[in-house]
C-alpha cells in the first residue's frame, strides 16, 4: 500500500494553469469517489484551494495508480496530457506524506503559515470521507496531518509574526496603546491601502473611526463605508486632540502635521500617547515629529520594513516546523509497514510464542520434576496448540491479499491480538524483517 | 523540623525559571504556560509552608530572617500572579522566577532557628503588620521599577523602529504605564502606613514614637521622594518615560534603605542578641 500526492500549486504551475485544475464539481466529495472509481485508487481525497489542486491517494499499485491520476484529472477539467503534465508534482511514499503535512501545516502556503489552510484540508477531507471515498489509510494519514498541524502551529511561531502592512500596523498599536477597544482612530486623507489599515483597526476599536479629506463630500461617503464618522479638513487639529490612532495618506506635497502642530495638539490631549502611521507618499507628516515624547511615527517603508523583518521570522520558525514534520512522517511510516500481511503474520506468530515460553517458565518448577521425554512431549504440546490456534487466522490474513479490504482486516486483525504497537510498544521498535 | 513544603516550593519555582529561561533562550512556546503553571503550584505550595512555620512558631512566621525573605518572596511571586492575571506576556515570569528560586535558596541557607526566648518587642502583634507592609511595600516599589526599565526599553525600540524579537516579549507601553500609574500610589500607601505602623509600635514599647534612627531617617527621605512622585503622576500628568525613570531613581532609594542601611549605618532596626537582624524589613 502506497500513499500518492498529485496536483500543482503556486510554485510549480502559472495561475493560468492553476485556475483550469480546481474540481469545481467537488462540493459534496463525488469527485473523490469518482477518482476512487475511475483510476482504481483504494482511497482518495480531492485538495483544493486557489493556490492549488492536487489528488491525495492510498493504491496497492502505485505505478499505475500515478499515471491514472493524471488521466482522470486531466479528464474532468477537459485537459490533454501535455497541457498541464510538465507543472505536476507527482508524489509517493514518505514524499507524498511530508507533502500532506506540510500543506496541513501550512509549510507549503504562498503565506508561510498562514491560518486558512488547514480549515481547506478539513474541509477536503470530510467531503471525502462523507461518501466513502476514504478508508483507514487516508483517514489515518489525514488525521495525522490535522495533529501535525496543530503541533506546528503550538511548539513554533510559524503564524505570529504579523505579514502585512495593515496586521503590522494594529500589533504595533496595540504594542503602544494596550488595549484598543476605548480608542479612537483617525483616518486623514484616502487610499487603499489607508482603508484596509482602518479596516483592520474598526475591528478592534468600538468608537467610531474619524473621517477627514480635503473634499467633504468624499470624507462623508468613505465614513459611510466604514461606519464612522466625517470631519472638515479645517477641523482636523481637534480630531488630531482626540485620535490615538492617526493614519494619513492624502495627495498633499507638503506635509500636513508638522512638529509645532503636533506639539500644540500633545499638550492639549495631556500627552497621551498618539500613534501615526502615515501611507502617503510624498509623506504627509513630518519626520522629526517622531522625536517628540510620546508620539510614534511610522511611515509606509518603515511598516514594510517589519513586515520584511516578520517574513524573515516565519521563515525561521518554519525550519522548526520542518523538523516535527519529518518525526511525523517517520511515525506515520512506520505504522504503514505494520499494515502489510507479512509482518502482521510475524508478529501475531511472535506474541503466541512469547504467551507460550512465557507461561512454560512460570510453570518452570513444576515441570523440572519430568524426565527429558516428558518435558520433549510437553514442549510439542503446547507448540502444536498455538499452531493450530494460528492456523486459521495466519490462512484468512494470507487470502486477504485480494486487496480492496484489505487494510481494514490487518486493521481488525492488530487490534483484536492486540499487534497494534498500541498495547506492545516494544514490536514496533523491533520492525525485523520477515523470516517467513 | 520539617521543611518539606519550603523544599517543593523552592523545586517549583526553580522549575519555572527553568521553563521560562528555555522560553526565552530557545523560544519554545510551549515552555512558558508550563512554568507559569509550576509558578502557581509553587505559590501554593509556598503558601503551605508559611501556614506550617505559623503553627510551628505559634505566631506570624516572621521571627527569623529565613521567615521573613521566605514571606517576602511569597508577596513577589504573588504580586506576580496578579500581573499576570492582567496581562500574559511571560516576560514578568522570567524575570521574577528566577529571582524568587534564588532569594529561596539563598533563604534556605538563613538560619530558621527560633531563639528562646524570643525579644519581647518581638513578640507584639505589631511586627506582622509592620513587617508585612514594609515588604510588600518594597515588593510593589520592585515591580514598578521593573516595569519601568521594561517601559525604557520598549519605548527605545519602537521610537528606533526595532520591532524584533524583544519588542514583542516586552509587553505594551500602555501595560507597563498602567503598573506605574496603580503601582506607585499604592506602594506609597503602604509605605505610609508601614512608617505609621512602625512608629506605633515603638511608642508601644519604648514610649517615644520616632528617634531617628538612621533606617527611620532614610526612610522618611523615602517617603518625600516618593509624595513628589506620586504628586507628579497624579497632579501634574507626568506619565511614560518621565514616570519611568522616577520609579527607577526611587527604588534605588529604597534598596539602599532597606539593605543598605542595616549593612552600613546600624541602628535599633538591626536587632542583635541573635547575631543577625531578625527582621530584613526596612522600617
Amino acid at each position: 500500500m502506497e500513499i500518492l500526492v498529485v496536483g500543482l500549486n503556486h510554485s510549480t504551475a502559472p495561475v493560468a494553469i492553476r485556475e483550469k485544475i480546481t474540481f469545481p464539481e467537488e462540493t459534496d466529495g463525488h469527485v473523490s469517489l469518482s477518482v476512487v472509481h475511475a483510476s482504481g485508487v483504494e482511497e482518495a481525497v480531492i485538495l483544493s484551494t486557489c493556490n492549488r489542486g492536487e489528488v491525495i491517494a492510498a493504491t496497492e499499485e502505485p505505478d499505475r495508480g500515478m499515471d491514472a491520476l493524471v488521466e482522470t484529472i486531466g479528464r474532468i477539467h477537459n485537459l490533454s496530457h501535455e497541457d498541464f503534465f510538465d507543472y505536476l508534482y507527482l508524489l509517493r511514499g514518505p514524499e507524498a506524506v511530508r507533502h500532506v503535512f506540510r500543506v496541513a501545516s501550512s509549510l507549503d502556503s504562498m503565506v508561510l503559515g498562514e491560518p486558512q489552510i488547514l480549515g481547506q484540508v478539513k474541509d477536503g477531507y470530510r467531503r471525502a470521507a462523507k461518501v466513502n471515498a476514504t478508508g483507514p489509510i487516508l483517514n489515518r494519514l489525514l488525521h495525522r496531518a490535522f495533529f501535525t498541524a496543530k503541533r506546528v502551529r503550538n511548539e513554533t511561531g510559524v503564524g505570529k509574526a504579523a505579514v502585512s502592512v495593515a496586521y503590522v500596523a494594529v500589533e504595533l498599536a496595540k504594542k503602544i496603546l494596550g488595549d484598543l477597544h476605548k480608542k479612537q482612530v483617525l483616518l486623514i486623507g484616502a487610499g487603499e491601502m489607508a482603508e484596509l489599515a482602518a479596516r483592520h483597526l474598526a475591528t478592534q476599536v468600538e468608537r467610531p473611526i474619524v473621517v477627514t479629506n480635503r473634499t467633504y463630500e468624499n470624507a462623508c461617503t468613505l465614513a459611510g463605508e466604514l461606519r464612522g464618522s466625517a470631519v472638515r479638513m479645517e477641523e482636523v487639529q481637534g480630531a488630531l486632540i482626540d485620535a490615538d490612532v492617526v493614519i494619513t495618506s492624502t495627495a498633499s506635497c507638503d506635509p500636513i502635521i508638522n512638529r509645532p502642530l503636533m506639539k500644540t495638539v500633545l499638550a492639549k490631549r495631556r500627552y497621551r500617547p498618539v500613534f501615526l502611521i502615515d501611507i502617503a507618499i510624498p509623506r504627509d507628516v513630518d519626520p522629526a515629529v517622531n522625536d517628540i515624547d510620546s508620539v510614534y511615527l511610522f511611515n509606509i517603508d518603515d511598516l514594510q520594513s517589519v513586515v520584511e523583518e516578520n517574513i524573515g521570522e516565519r521563515k525561521q520558525e518554519a525550519l522548526r516546523g520542518e523538523n516535527i514534520v519529518n518525526e511525523e512522517v517517520l511515525k506515520f511510516m512506520r505504522w504503514m509497514e505494520t499494515l502489510e500481511a507479512t509482518p502482521t503474520i510475524i508478529a501475531l506468530k511472535e506474541k503466541l510464542e512469547q504467551i507460550r515460553e512465557g507461561e512454560l517458565n512460570r510453570l518452570n518448577g513444576k515441570l523440572s520434576r519430568l524426565g527429558d521425554d516428558e518435558r520433549e512431549a510437553v514442549e510439542m504440546l503446547t507448540r502444536s496448540i498455538i499452531n493450530k490456534i494460528a492456523h486459521d487466522p495466519i490462512a484468512f490474513l494470507k487470502r486477504t491479499e485480494s486487496r480492496s479490504r484489505r487494510n481494514v482486516y490487518l486493521d481488525i486483525a492488530q487490534r483484536l491480538f492486540g499487534l497494534d504497537g498500541l498495547s506492545t510498544p516494544s514490536r514496533e521498535e523491533k520492525g525485523e524483517p520477515a523470516e517467513e | 523540623m520539617d521543611f518539606t513544603f519550603f523544599k517543593v516550593a523552592l523545586v517549583l519555582y526553580l522549575g519555572a525559571s527553568v521553563g521560562y529561561l528555555t522560553f526565552l533562550v530557545l523560544s519554545k512556546q510551549t515552555a512558558a504556560p508550563v512554568a507559569f503553571w509550576a509558578s502557581v503550584a509553587g505559590f501554593a505550595v509556598h503558601t503551605l509552608s508559611l501556614l506550617h512555620r505559623a503553627v510551628f512558631s505559634g505566631f506570624f512566621p516572621l521571627a527569623t530572617a529565613f521567615d521573613s525573605l521566605s514571606f517576602f518572596v511569597w508577596l513577589v511571586v504573588g504580586l506576580f500572579l496578579l500581573v499576570r492575571y492582567k496581562d500574559p506576556s511571560p516576560i514578568f515570569g522570567a524575570i521574577v522566577t528566577p529571582v524568587a528560586a534564588v532569594l529561596m535558596v539563598f533563604a534556605s541557607t538563613l538560619s530558621y532557628q527560633i531563639q528562646e526566648p524570643i525579644i519581647p518587642i518581638l513578640k507584639s502583634w505589631w511586627l506582622p503588620i509592620h513587617v508585612a507592609l514594609a515588604l510588600l511595600g518594597n515588593g510593589v516599589f520592585t515591580f514598578v521599577a521593573i516595569s519601568g526599565l521594561m517601559y525604557i526599553v520598549q519605548e527605545r525600540l519602537i521610537k528606533a523602529k526595532r520591532i524584533g524579537r524583544l519588542h514583542k516579549l516586552l509587553p505594551s507601553l500602555e501595560t507597563l504605564d498602567t503598573i506605574n500609574r496603580h503601582g506607585l500610589p499604592f506602594g506609597f500607601f503602604l509605605l505610609t502606613v508601614g512608617i505609621i505602623s512602625g512608629a506605633l509600635w515603638a511608642g508601644s514599647v519604648w514610649g517615644f514614637y520616632w528617634s531617628w534612627d538612621p533606617k527611620e531617617t532614610w526612610s522618611l527621605i523615602t517617603w518625600f521622594a516618593y509624595a513628589a512622585m506620586v504628586h507628579q503622576r497624579v497632579v501634574l500628568g507626568w506619565r511614560g518615560k518621565k514616570a519611568a525613570y522616577l520609579a527607577i531613581a526611587g527604588f534605588c532609594l529604597v534598596m539602599f534603605t532597606f539593605i543598605g542601611v542595616s549593612a552600613l549605618l546600624g541602628g535599633h532596626h538591626a536587632f542583635s542578641g541573635t547575631g543577625r537582624f531578625v527582621s530584613p524589613s526596612g522600617y
